[in-house]
């Protein structure tokens, strides 16, 4: 595992969160390793997107300390926060949060123009090259009641991308699309992991889970389960699906 | 189905609303129905207050912004209107105490009594006249605390008091019938402008050494002579007192006054009659009418401004009421349709809606009317000590009356908006949750160059303007009721505002009556010395007869008409040019209107006994002599003349108010003022309330705009709690979002700042001259356009001191609300 802290790109130590003196982490331990993929499990209230939003640094942590990208989240001001969660740091959300006032194209710039990283015309190209990718390019114009949910989230990927992070967080990003538009979110992701994105999603679906190369579990703000199971190659995903299940049955989970 | 509280209780307590035992959930039928009616409401009341109480707690900003707005409202509603009727109340009380003339004409030289008597007889309307004795001394011979009155322009004259008709009243409205000797009872003018007090010693002097020394014994209220515009001032003083010092100094002046059966219908016809029966008349000659509004000028204008304010805050203050009801339906749709899906009548529904804002409404008018009725002696102060106080039920039942009528209004607007309830189905409500999402506009942030905070907080305002229209209201009307007030004062203190009084531009005025034959002889010497004065470089002596004319109805009038050569210091003409031959004539505004007639026409004037027709080749403002005046170039000589003016201009660097004051002495009895002191002195006191209501309306303004930025920017952060998260989430800072609530507002405000000053600029130009039109010829004037007064505006404090603390003053309440942006996060969004 020595290797494995050298290349560590996100290093969370005694993580601790309680809301109103309730605990909702509990001194956790996690490390997440460069070019990883990760679904983060758990029954509802066990602490999942707490814990996303904790070691994003987008939630003030009560306890225990993160490391990514080398820094200390800890001692960041909430600008430096801000500053490194919009370059280094991208997300996609379940219900998406997209910003109702602008169009599909303007919503993928926007964190683009605020880092301000080059120049506008360069950015925007960047953006239209992501929705090409993703396959939404002839909706840029449109308004966001002017699309399907699992376009919507396509559009949402290519918000998180556009300023090329380290690594993208997933707060259950299927969660509201049919299994179709679920597949098809789960093939991007799956392509932008092969190519070295690390990924870090919250799911409820062992679907979702079989497609990633790690998987935790949390119950009570602690981690009861750690399993690897390599990546998907894009074979064999009834088997990885139906030994992930086993796993989670073995644990009692 | 996920109810809120409010919709739960709803549910549990059924159609019918009733939870008592015994309750009937079809309360139209059976024979226990009176039952029902008893207890159901009860139930249902107790309900809905519950509910009412729940929504003023989730929108407190809103809510209490809503009540400040109407509680404003009410209060300067119900002030104003319990200062115009404490005002009227007052003055008429007033006029009716002291039992006013009803006309009163001036008359200075020879004086016979018996021949008005024998006139009078023949005239059944007089039911009494009388004539008064007016001592006018020379300010210069008059000392109030070793004070000469040199500059004053008020003509002082001893009185021996009346004791039955024509009383002076004092402070406590009882009338002053006698004064001791060695006493003088003073106008409250002295009191308040000279800051006397009892005690104080008045001395008397003369040219030959004489000097009486009088104590100051109390102050009186006089009916017609009271406020500083009218500028005769009647000094009581003992009969002993009064003949002691008319034998050494002083003008003896009669003032004949005259009480009709009905001045109603009289007095304009009397007044015809009088001055056709050559009886003595060289002096004005005025009615209760001209007291009347000389009186209420000064309150008057101040009340319009408190009342201006009013609306337009009831105005706000309805909008304010728009919004907070369609954020309410926006928050509460979901709940709405849920109420209708199980079945509650969009009545019942609606009356949810209508006990909250009309419990608001309730508080708001209660707590208003409290302090309006407290604010209520701080803006009569002045009317209390000029006038005293009406009492009467009228002074309580007026302001409680004007603060329900307010109520009214707001709940008759409730009932309108609440009709869309009915436009609401129980179906699209519960699918679609809520009824206005912010639209994309047709702005592309990536097609800008601007800044992205900037950019995107214009385009926010772009694509959902309706919800800033109040903001802009708020901050129009802010700009307006600051800038108003302002340029009203500024233009009536303004150098220029001489134009407006039908003289030109000229630095020193000399007045002159005519007294009798020496008159002329007078004018004639002064004309003589001021034109070979060294300093002096021009002159306009004009002399003013009084001719027949006939007014738009065919009627017979009177009308003054100034004589002289009107191209020497000439005054600015409204329309047309000035009159160069006596085949032409120029009239004032208010005397055109009069006459029915207009540019170009000709006006049957009587000139040397014959009819002719002259005709008009110009108008302009005046607002001297009751406003209706002329200027020709007619003989005067064989005419009936009433007065003489000459116009003085000095050469450059001359001190104006010196050189009055040396002509003065030179040229008596005529009355030499410097033109800059005649006008503070004559709308002096106008300006000083003008000025003190504009600086409370500027705070107002300001305090107003201020709050409802700071409630708007804490309402507009709740609502976008969403959108802030998810900026937040993407890395957006708090400068970033700060800035964009900054542009925002701050755009708003400079639209509305625009729109308010030119709107002050525009309607309110026209406003003050409104003003002016009712105060010269009465309501019915209104809309004649015989008031056209440019305003005089300050640039530097209309244009831009007075905006840029507005814009100061929202800057730092918007900085200041959005510091509670760093509250929203993306919590907000994932506990949904």
């Amino acid at each position: 595992m020595t290797t494995a802290t050298a290349t560590a790109v996100l290093d969370a130590q005694g993580l601790t969160k309680t809301f109103d003196g309730h605990p909702v982490l509990q001194g956790l331990d996690l490390k997440v390793r460069d070019g990883e993929f990760i679904a983060v499990m758990g029954p509802s209230g066990s602490g999942k997107s707490t814990l996303l939003y904790n070691i994003s640094g987008m939630d003030t942590m009560t306890g225990g300390n993160v490391q990514f990208a080398g820094q200390d989240l800890g001692s960041l001001s909430q600008k430096q926060l801000a500053r490194l969660r919009l370059t280094t740091m991208g997300f996609i959300f379940q219900h998406v949060y997209l910003l109702k006032n602008l169009c599909l194209l303007d919503n993928i710039v926007l964190p683009a123009y605020l880092a301000g990283l080059a120049p506008r015309a360069e950015l925007t190209q960047r953006a239209m090259a992501l929705m090409e990718r993703t396959g939404v390019a002839d909706l840029a114009d449109r308004d966001v009641t002017e699309a399907s949910g699992g376009q919507l989230q396509r559009i949402g990927i290519c918000r998180a991308l556009i300023n090329e992070p380290q690594i993208l967080f997933g707060d259950e990003p299927t969660g509201a699309l049919d299994s179709t538009a679920a597949t098809e979110i789960m093939d991007i992701l799956g392509e932008l992991n092969a190519e070295g994105t690390t990924i870090m999603l919250v799911t409820h679906d062992t679907k979702v889970a079989a497609r990633t190369s790690r998987v935790i579990y949390l119950v009570d703000g602690r981690i009861v389960g750690d399993r690897q199971h390599g990546p998907y190659t894009g074979t064999g995903l009834d088997q990885r699906h139906h030994e992930l299940t086993e796993w989670l049955l073995h644990h009692g989970l | 189905m996920n109810l809120s509280p409010r919709a739960r209780s709803v549910a549990r307590h059924g159609e019918g609303g009733v939870d008592e035992p015994g309750g009937d959930q079809h309360p139209a039928v059976g024979a226990d129905g009176q039952v029902l009616r008893r207890g159901q409401p009860a139930g249902r009341w107790r309900m809905y207050g519950r509910m009412a109480a729940r929504d003023f707690s989730r929108n407190r900003g809103v809510t209490a912004a809503l009540v400040v707005l109407m509680m404003l409202s009410v209060m300067l509603g119900t002030a104003s209107a319990g200062t115009l009727v404490r005002l009227i109340g007052a003055s008429s009380d007033l006029m009716e105490q002291a039992d006013a003339p009803h006309v009163a004409q001036l008359h200075v030289g020879a004086f016979d009594q018996a021949e008005v008597d024998r006139w009078v007889a023949g005239r059944p309307e007089v039911v009494h006249h009388q004539t008064m004795l007016l001592l006018g001394i020379d300010g210069a011979n008059l000392l109030f605390d070793g004070e000469p009155q040199t500059a004053s322009i008020q003509q002082n004259s001893l009185v021996v008091p009346n004791t039955e008709r024509d009383l002076l009243l004092d402070l406590d409205n009882r009338p002053i019938t006698q004064v001791e000797p060695g006493g003088i009872v003073l106008p409250v003018y002295h009191q308040v402008e000279g800051d006397l007090e009892v005690g104080d010693t008045v001395r008397i002097t003369a040219a030959d050494g004489f000097a009486k020394d009088l104590t100051i014994a109390g102050f009186a209220r006089d009916s017609i002579m009271n406020p500083a515009i009218a500028s005769s001032k009647r000094l009581a003083v003992a009969p002993s007192d009064f003949e002691e010092v008319r034998a050494r100094t002083g003008e003896v002046e009669q003032l004949v006054e005259f009480w009709l059966d009905d001045p109603a219908t009289q007095t304009a016809g009397f007044k015809k009659a009088y001055q056709d029966a050559q009886l003595p008349q060289a002096g004005q000659m005025v009615d209760s009418n001209t007291f009347q509004i000389l009186t209420m000028i000064g309150d008057g204008m101040v009340a319009a401004v408190v009342i201006l304010v009013s609306m337009l805050l009831l105005v706000v203050g309805v909008l304010c009421l728009r919004f907070s009801f369609l954020t309410a339906v926006e928050q509460d749709y979901r709940e709405i349709g849920v109420l209708k899906a199980i079945g509650v009548a969009p009545r019942d529904v609606r009356r949810i809606y209508l006990t909250k804002y009309a419990l608001l409404a309730g508080i708001a008018s209660g707590v208003g009317l409290l302090a309006g009725l407290a604010v209520i002696p701080l803006l009569t102060r002045n009317i209390t000590r000029y006038m005293g106080t009406a009492s009467g039920l009228a002074n309580w039942i007026v302001p409680t009356l004007a603060a329900v009528l307010i109520f009214v209004v707001l709940v008759l607007f409730m009932l309108v908006l609440l009709r869309r309830f009915n436009r609401i189905s129980a179906v699209t409500a519960l699918r679609a949750g809520a009824t206005s999402q912010p639209r994309a506009t047709r702005l592309r942030l990536h097609r800008s160059r601007m800044p992205v905070h900037l950019r995107l907080g214009t385009m926010d305002v772009v694509g959902r303007w309706p919800i800033y229209l109040l903001l802009f209201f708020v901050f129009a009307v802010s700009t307006f009721i600051m800038i108003v007030p302002v340029n009203s004062a500024t233009t009536a203190t303004a150098p220029g505002f001489i134009n407006y009084m039908g003289i030109g531009a000229v630095d020193v005025r000399v007045d002159l009556r005519h007294d009798d034959a020496t008159s002329p002889e007078q004018f004639e010497r002064a004309v003589e010395q001021l034109g070979s004065e060294p300093d002096v470089t021009a002159i306009s002596p004009m002399v003013t007869t009084r001719h027949d004319t006939l007014d738009r109805d065919g009627i017979a009038a009177s009308l003054y008409v100034e004589n002289g050569d009107h191209t020497l210091l000439p005054l600015t003409y409204a329309d047309g040019r000035a009159p160069t031959d006596s085949s032409e004539i120029a009239l004032s505004l208010l005397a055109l209107h009069q006459s029915g007639r207009s540019l170009g026409d000709t006006v049957p004037i009587t000139v040397g006994g014959q009819v002719n027709a002259l005709t008009i080749v110009g108008s302009y403002q005046d607002i001297t002599h009751g406003g209706s005046t002329a200027k020709s170039v007619l003989p005067t000589d064989g005419e009936e003349t009433m007065w003489y003016v000459i116009g003085v201009q000095l050469a450059g660097g001359t001190d104006a108010t010196a050189t009055a004051q040396t002509y003065g002495a030179q040229l008596a009895p005529a009355r030499v003022s410097a033109i800059e002191q005649w006008r503070d002195q004559t709308l002096g006191p106008i300006a000083d309330q003008l000025t003190i209501a504009a600086g409370v309306d500027a705070v107002v303004a300001i305090a107003l705009a201020v709050l409802m930025t700071a409630l708007f920017a804490r309402m507009l952060l709740a609502r976008d709690a969403g959108p802030i998260a998810i900026q937040r989430a993407i890395g957006a800072d708090d400068t970033g979002l700060r800035q964009q609530y900054l542009t925002r507002i701050l755009l708003v405000l400079v639209l509305g700042v625009t729109v308010g000053t030119v709107m002050a600029n525009t309607l309110g130009e026209l406003l003050f001259n409104l003003m002016f039109e009712a105060m010269f010829g009465g309501f019915e004037m209104l809309f004649q356009g015989t008031s056209q007064i440019a305003f005089a505006v300050n640039p530097l404090l209309a244009s831009l001191l007075l905006p840029l603390a507005l814009l100061g003053a929202v800057a730092a309440a918007t900085v200041a609300s959005s510091r509670s942006i760093a509250a929203a996060s993306i919590s907000s969004l994932t506990t949904e």
